[in-house]
């Protein structure tokens, strides 16, 4: 059961990361992100392209400059696709974040073929060892950097003007700008930060896992998803406990349902989203924000 | 196709003689296009081509959920293969025929999408794109890897019916169920179920204070959703002839919304044209000529790029899809004037302002030529003259469902109501 656990909270940092960067876009533009993946894939490839032999830059360069890259991409997403739609509705701007990401998806195909591969970590080493579950120093950074991560936002939102012109854009885009707030300014900060976040999840996933293209989408979209809505979709503590928790109810799930049935993460995942919006919709800590 | 169909004897008289012919000469000879084609392909040809229907299919049923109810599903690809592998299951282990599966699978595809409806369609906002999402993941990873279902890997058998064995007469078949879901689809919007629909999308708060039932119409229209993309999986399955779950994936699903953006969310004309675009043009690209011999493997990593790159330019700069572009055609085969949408909007514009002091009676109606829509109430220039010109005898066309011109079809019905009170 602890095992259990400790599993389930080490593979749920990752979910929490992903989802922590979609309630981001959710507070900020009221849009379900699907392209919150595709920012961690393209930091991924970037870096491994750089770190790879030709330029076979340092690892610490070549996060530095996949970072750079997907905040680079947000930013472009937010300029040629989120804004001119700005106006239309909601279905639209949800299926153009889809598209963006199987345009992205298809570029790395097209560049990196459908291979899976392992990127170099930031450090190398054992790790310890927690109820029998051996934790890489890796993973160690991911469940720290989550919780600064979380932290950090909590505080950008409740405590500095900024922050409040991000919630105020997001419920009256008009009432805001005639208050004298440049929404534009404020719907580019609003993406490239969750882009930036979500190169930050992909880089941290990327050496503990293998990555091929879209891996992000593949793998952590959909249980980060249920993570955001676990925790209300408005709520940051939410999004980082409901990842959390989505990790765990993943391990549980693995050991109850039998063997005979596949696909047990899927499962549970579904089962999870089913209850929270049949039982409480506005999620664990949502409120209207 | 839809288009043809509307000529009501009423507004034939407005039509010179050689103008109704060449109408049904223009609406004539794309029929015939489209059903003698097969005729003069090959065998293997005529099975490619097959997925344009069933495509098209597809499409209709996204249309259903994006379209009118302004939903949207990351999943269909549950639907269809739940449709395929219930129809092959009940063609080949219970030797039923396949004029009963269809239906059958349509039913299941029905009712999947009625469980999903209760928890995703009572929340506000688009829960039913993640509830869709995690649905077709549990399709792909466990319901379609149930071997009694789906027979493992081998695939499920699914004989098609004696009458059309051979590709050309299947192709037929799949154009017939086209034409019957095209008239499903128009019948639903015509309905007061239809209008209760488009009214949700326009405003679900509004819609639900003007006392539509709000989850049973979302509900309603997905469930409907979920049938067409039953009978679209069964036509699918006896078209393979072999089920096989890769078949059902998430790529595929994604590649369903993009072809129905494009064809234009809410024109049954365009989406049927740019789902057979989507389905034809991987092999299409493959046959041409001019591509050079050492590209043709490269043809399928391609093929999600252009669909990714053709959704995002036509929301971005033309979000009415194909459908927008086919308007003035659309309207001309309709009986109305060949002209452009942009024009005729200004012109909407300036006859919304225009009619405050009572106007002669020729001018307030539409010039004879222009065709109202089929559903529009009588326009504001008549509200203005019936209340403002003393006579206050209402003209007899006005009864006889005279209407805006087609300048803003699929508007919803709402919007229309609340610019008739402020004109």
């Amino acid at each position: 059961m602890l095992s259990s656990i400790v599993n389930g909270l080490i593979n749920g940092t990752i979910y929490g990361l992903v989802a922590i960067g979609l309630v981001l876009v959710y507070k900020g533009a009221r849009v379900f992100n699907f392209a919150q993946g595709e920012f961690g894939t393209v930091a991924v490839f970037v870096a491994w392209i750089l770190n790879t032999d030709p330029p076979g830059l340092p690892m610490w360069l070549a996060i530095l400059a996949g970072l750079a890259a997907a905040t680079m991409f947000g930013l472009l997403v937010e300029r040629l696709v989120v804004r001119p739609l700005s106006t239309s509705p909601g279905v639209n701007l949800l299926v153009a974040t889809a598209g963006v990401a199987i345009a992205a998806i298809s570029i790395q195909l097209l560049l990196g073929e459908a291979e899976a591969r392992v990127l170099n970590p930031l450090v190398a080493g054992e790790g310890i060892t927690v109820a029998g579950i051996p934790v890489r120093p890796q993973q160690m950074i991911m469940i720290g950097m989550l919780g600064v991560v979380a932290l950090f936002l909590y505080l950008f939102f409740t405590r500095t003007s900024v922050g409040l012109a991000v919630l105020a854009t997001s419920q009256d885009p008009l009432a805001t700008n005639l208050s004298g707030i440049n929404t534009k300014r404020i719907s580019a900060l609003v993406w490239g930060m969750a882009a930036l976040l979500g190169g930050v999840a992909g880089l941290l996933q990327g050496p503990v896992t293998v990555f091929f293209p879209g891996f992000m989408t593949a793998t952590v979209l959909l249980p980060a998803f249920t993570g955001a809505v676990l925790g209300g979709m408005t709520s940051l503590p939410g999004a980082f406990v409901g990842g959390l928790l989505v990790g765990v109810a993943q391990d549980v799930g693995s050991q109850v349902i039998p063997e005979a049935v596949t696909g047990s993460a899927e499962l549970t995942v579904f089962a999870l989203l089913l209850l929270v919006l049949l039982i409480r919709p506005q999620g664990l800590l949502g409120k209207e924000a | 196709m839809a288009a043809t169909a509307v000529t009501p004897g009423t507004r034939v008289g407005r039509l010179s003689v050689p103008g109704i012919s060449a109408r049904v000469a223009a609406a004539g000879i794309i029929a015939l296009a489209v059903f003698l084609l097969p005729l003069f392909l090959e065998e293997f040809q005529n099975n490619q081509i097959t997925r344009a229907p069933v495509y098209a299919i597809i499409g209709l049923s996204m249309n259903v959920l994006m379209g009118h109810l302004g939903q949207i599903s990351l999943g269909h690809q549950a639907f269809v293969g739940l449709g395929a592998f219930v129809s092959g299951f009940v063609a080949t282990e219970l030797g039923l025929s396949f004029y009963l599966a269809m239906p059958i699978a349509g039913l299941f595809g029905a009712f999947s999408a009625f469980l999903l409806g209760l928890v995703a369609l009572r929340l506000r906002g688009l829960y039913l794109a993640l509830i869709t999402l995690a649905y077709g993941a549990v399709a792909e990873e466990s319901l379609f890897n149930i071997r009694a279902l789906t027979r493992g890997g081998e695939g499920m058998p699914a004989p098609r019916p004696a009458e059309f064995q051979s590709d050309r007469a299947y192709l037929y078949l799949s154009l017939i169920v086209l034409i019957l879901v095209l008239v499903i689809d128009w019948r639903l919007v015509k309905s007061k179920a239809g209008r209760a629909i488009l009214a949700i999308r326009h405003d679900e708060r509004v819609a639900a204070t003007m006392g539509v039932n709000v989850t049973f119409y979302k509900t309603l229209a997905f469930m409907i959703s979920g049938f067409l993309a039953g009978m679209a999986g069964s036509l699918f399955a006896h078209w393979q002839q072999t089920v096989v779950s890769n078949d059902f994936v998430l790529d595929v699903a994604l590649t369903w919304v993009f072809m129905t953006v494009v064809g234009g969310l809410g024109s049954r004309a365009g989406v049927v044209i740019g789902a057979s675009f989507f389905a034809l043009f991987p092999f299409i690209m493959e046959a041409l000529p001019l591509i050079p011999d050492t590209w043709h493997d490269d043809v399928p990593r391609w093929v999600p790029l252009i669909g990714a790159g053709l959704l995002l330019t036509t929301l971005i700069l033309y979000p009415g899809g194909i459908g927008q572009q086919l308007l003035p055609v659309r309207r001309w085969l309709a009986g109305g004037p060949f002209r452009e949408h942009k024009k005729d909007r200004k012109r909407k514009k300036q006859k919304a302002v225009e009619p405050t002091a009572p106007v002669p009676q020729e001018l307030v109606h539409p010039p004879a030529e222009e065709l109202p829509t089929e559903e529009a109430p009588a326009p504001a220039a008549d509200r203005a003259t019936v209340q403002d010109g003393p006579p206050a005898e209402p003209p007899p066309e006005a009864a006889a469902g005279d209407g805006q011109p087609l300048g803003t079809p699929k508007r919803g019905l709402l919007r229309r109501g609340f610019r008739r009170k402020g004109a």
